[in-house]
């Protein structure tokens, strides 16, 4: 069938930077799309729940409908700070990923078209949630269904980018491409390990509207504060469970990077599980005593330390799954200096023009 | 066929065009759309105009559903759509520009970012903050189109970049300027063209009478220039490239038309809608909204078209071959294809046997890496219509794809591969559309032998190489008929029967100037 070198061969033209600077641009990248599709997924997956909660409880509506309006500004920021890291990643892992996605075309090609409804039907709830009638609680499990469909269709691509060995079967089995990657064993496991963790950047998300809302209304701060809280504290305990399952489904080899036989791996996941055990004792304490403050700049703090470290980690493995077809010395390097240097100037007047912008709008506080 | 071909069924080319053109017809109307709301804003605002206003908050919102959803979607949508479908070309194109891609992300960025500031502070912003706002969403988006316009233009006149590979050769390249001048041209006039459609739904005849005459000062003038925006950036395209919109490539010959007349049309409804200003319908704001869409894809079309046989101009071809043998190429030039063959070449092929599998077989996996980037085989450009036109049979089909490359000017690349493999592609398009030989001899008729066998190449019309060249002597030209390679070297080598040679010369004689050259030397078109 398959010769064994299927692995497809680069392009002529040499890498425009060295190797370790679009590595670390994807790293970056990648952990701030992560953070804004957090806040996307896990806002609508509360959202969904509060609006379900509606019905029995009146001040849920309020929570949904404040989050309601956030939707659609998540996804455009999940969209806009993905572009980033899927173009660093076709730059350096191209010839796994353009075959991946070939293999599963269609579904692939899906993803697009989900987008977009989720996208209007983010819109809809957010522009017509406050109408008495159910249809915009039937548009958000629309919206979020399809959401959940693009995760994972993510979840089988980049799964099935890391295993060559099975490309050819798929291949010949469906041109028109209409594979996934289900007999992967990470693959549910690693989906619910990112569902999870929306969901608790969801359940701080409330908990920074509960500091936002604490002086002008607190008896909605609070409800904030609780309900977010306690969604972080149950999806990060939950995470456990799924992160135990998710470190068993990999193949033995890798998972023992992670227990010993790379220092560094271990060292992250230990960062990763004792941030996690020390967030949810923060929030606890935080919930307690109604400290707001607590819960909203500490727990965060330890937080994004814990996902760069799950970033750092995720980078890790896809490097072992593809030990074995991938050199990063394979690259000709050729830097184009007077391009990178434009592109760095811009990004910081982009980065300190974005700021100013939120800043002006009155985003911090200062208006 | 480094990487494997995706079957789409009803065409890998209609899929790209469907995304690509939907997307370019909401993207510049992101760029130009941006100017229209600050400069009506600034306009309102100056003249204390609220009625205005409150059209323009509404007309935001409009605005920022199309292109920071659908436009930004769909323009996400053409990288993952160009990945599927051309891996190869993305590689390169992603390891050459990815900093102008970079560049491009931090404009999307700052655009997007700005867009949703100018929709929310309506509400929330004093006048002067919020259009400074709208100033750096059209700035940010007119830069990204800057950044865009460089690389797909490169991939039309790739300029001095073949030689150097060097990011600014090829980024500034000759039809650079043009193009910006004409696509921003294009972003004004879609700025009013969408502007009717909200104008349209205005109850305020008065309001509405005034919009539409304001929608009207951004889309007249800008198809008035259009037209010599368009005449310098053909100026701009290589003769040899353009001449494909002249006649020789059918596709850019048609949509080179339909554009000017889309175009046209869409200038005289334009004009229309100043006749009864406010009592101007939605359907017919929708109606310019869909001529402007067909203008729109079909100029993007001739410049797909004429580019063919390349996706990038004198490197690349449509197929994912290297047009020269180059270091890193993988093997995939068309000369390393051809002294390997296609079957030891190609990663994505299962059947690799020509001495054991059937001949169809493997002749239509050849098909698959060499000719499924733009056919299909009975939908999209597909193969099957074309063999019903030209009645080959399997002998002759092979000769002819000998000369895929000289066919309407040179649209397609050449086959790359071995005798063999192009007689087993030859077998598979057999299979597709049957013909005996007894049944591709038949034709008698000179014309129907001439479209069957010549048209391909040679056109039908005065000036035509072939009928001043052939000798006029009909015993001679029957004779030169017999061997067309010692005609002329690049042609096929196709057997035709006695009684269609006859016949071919007498209706080339019908064709001949009246006035010719006389000239009797033995000579091809090219």
């Amino acid at each position: 069938m398959i010769q064994p070198d299927a692995i497809p061969a680069l392009d002529p033209n040499p890498l425009p930077a060295p190797y370790w600077v679009f590595k670390l641009l994807l790293i970056v990248t990648f952990f701030l799309h992560i953070l804004a599709m957090n806040l996307m997924l896990g806002g609508g997956v509360l959202a969904l729940v509060l609006k379900w909660r509606s019905r029995k409880h009146a001040g849920s509506n309020r929570i949904f409908l404040d989050l309601a309006k956030k939707l659609p500004v998540f996804l455009p920021a999940t969209v806009t700070l993905g572009v980033a890291p899927l173009l660093f990643l076709q730059v350096l892992y191209g010839q796994f990923f353009y075959t991946s996605s070939i293999v599963m075309a269609w579904p692939w090609f899906l993803v697009l078209v989900f987008v977009t409804l989720a996208y209007y039907g983010f819109y809809y709830v957010s522009y017509r949630g406050g109408r008495p009638d159910a249809r915009a609680g039937r548009v958000l499990l629309f919206s979020m269904i399809l959401i959940f469909l693009i995760g994972f269709l993510f979840s089988n691509n980049l799964t099935l980018s890391q295993a060559p060995s099975r490309w050819a079967a798929k291949y010949f089995a469906s041109p028109e491409g209409w594979s996934l990657n289900l007999t992967e064993p990470t693959l549910i496991p690693r989906f619910l390990h990112f569902l999870l963790a929306a969901v608790a950047v969801g359940g701080l998300l409330l908990v920074f509207l509960a500091v936002a809302n604490w002086k002008r209304d607190q008896d909605y701060a609070r409800q904030l504060l609780q309900f977010g809280g306690k969604a972080f504290m149950h999806a990060t305990m939950a995470q456990f469970v799924v992160g135990i399952a998710f470190l068993l489904s990999l193949p033995r080899d890798l998972r023992m990077l992670f227990m010993g036989d790379n220092p560094w791996a271990t060292a992250l996941l230990l960062i990763g599980v004792g941030g996690g055990i020390g967030a949810i004792m923060l929030m606890s304490g935080a919930l307690r005593k109604e400290n707001v403050r607590a819960a909203a700049f500490y727990v965060p703090g330890v937080l994004v330390v814990v996902i760069a470290s799950m970033s750092l980690m995720r980078d890790i493995l896809r490097d072992a799954y593809l030990k074995p077809y991938f050199n990063p010395g394979q690259f000709v390097v050729s830097t184009q200096w007077s391009v990178l240097l434009l592109f760095l100037a811009l990004f910081l007047a982009g980065v300190v023009l974005w700021f100013l912008m939120l800043k002006r709008y009155g985003l911090f506080g200062s208006k | 066929m480094n990487y494997p071909v995706w079957e789409v069924s009803f065409g890998a080319g209609f899929l790209i065009a469907a995304v690509g053109i939907l997307h370019v017809f909401v993207s510049h109307f992101a760029v130009g759309g941006g100017l229209f709301l600050v400069l009506t804003e600034r306009r309102a605002r100056r003249n204390n105009d609220q009625a205005l206003l409150g059209w323009l908050k509404a007309h935001t919102k409009f605005f920022v559903l199309v292109t920071v959803v659908f436009g930004a979607i769909s323009g996400v949508g053409i990288w993952f759509t160009i990945g599927l479908i051309g891996p190869t070309a993305t590689s390169n194109l992603i390891h050459a520009y990815v900093w102008g891609w970079a560049i491009e992300w931090v404009f999307f960025f700052v655009e997007i970012t700005a867009a949703l500031l100018y929709l929310y502070g309506w509400e929330k912003l004093d006048a002067r903050l919020h259009e400074w706002y709208g100033w750096i969403y059209f700035i940010a988006a007119f830069l990204s189109m800057v950044i865009i316009n460089g690389i797909i233009t490169f991939m039309l006149t790739s300029g001095n970049w073949v030689k150097t590979h060097e990011f600014w050769q090829g980024f500034f390249n000759p039809t650079y300027f043009p193009s910006l001048a004409f696509r921003f041209a294009i972003a004004l006039a879609l700025a009013g063209i969408y502007a009717l459609i909200t104008a349209s739904v205005q109850q305020d005849a008065a309001l509405k009478a005034r919009l539409v005459r304001w929608s009207a000062c951004w889309i007249v003038p800008a198809l008035v220039v259009l037209p010599a925006l368009g005449w310098w950036y053909i100026r701009w395209i290589p003769a040899d490239v353009w001449v494909n919109a002249r006649g020789p490539t059918p596709t850019a010959t048609h949509y080179a038309l339909f554009a000017v007349v889309l175009v046209s049309v869409t200038f005289v409804l334009a004009l229309l809608t100043l006749v009864r200003p406010g009592r101007m319908h939605l359907a017919f704001s929708l109606l310019v909204a869909l001529v402007a869409l067909g203008a729109m894809g079909s100029f993007e079309f001739v410049r797909e078209a004429i580019r063919k046989p390349y996706v990038i101009s004198k490197y690349l071809y449509a197929n994912s071959l290297y047009a020269a043998k180059m270091p890193g190429d993988g093997g995939f030039s068309v000369d390393e294809v051809n002294a390997n063959g296609i079957l030891k070449a190609a990663k994505w092929i299962s059947q690799r046997d020509l001495s054991k599998g059937d001949q169809a077989m493997v002749g239509r996996e050849i098909f698959r890496v060499e000719c499924e980037s733009c056919h299909t085989t009975d939908a999209y450009r597909g193969v099957k219509h074309y063999l019903a036109l030209r009645q080959w049979d399997q002998n002759k089909m092979q000769a002819m794809l000998g000369g895929l490359d000289l066919m309407h000017n040179g649209v397609m690349p050449p086959f790359a591969g071995t005798d063999a493999e192009r007689a087993a592609l030859a077998a598979y398009l057999n299979t597709v559309h049957p013909v005996s030989a007894e049944a591709a001899a038949a034709a008698s008729d000179g014309q129907a032998v001439f479209d069957q066998n010549c048209s391909m190449c040679h056109r039908a019309k005065a000036g035509e190489p072939l009928f001043k060249e052939l000798p006029r002597d009909s015993t001679a030209a029957i004779k030169a008929l017999k061997d067309l390679t010692g005609l002329f070297p690049a042609m096929p080598d196709l057997k035709l029967s006695e009684p269609q040679r006859v016949a071919l010369v007498r209706w080339v004689d019908t064709q001949r100037p009246v006035k010719g050259s006389g000239s009797t030397a033995p000579g091809g078109s090219k």
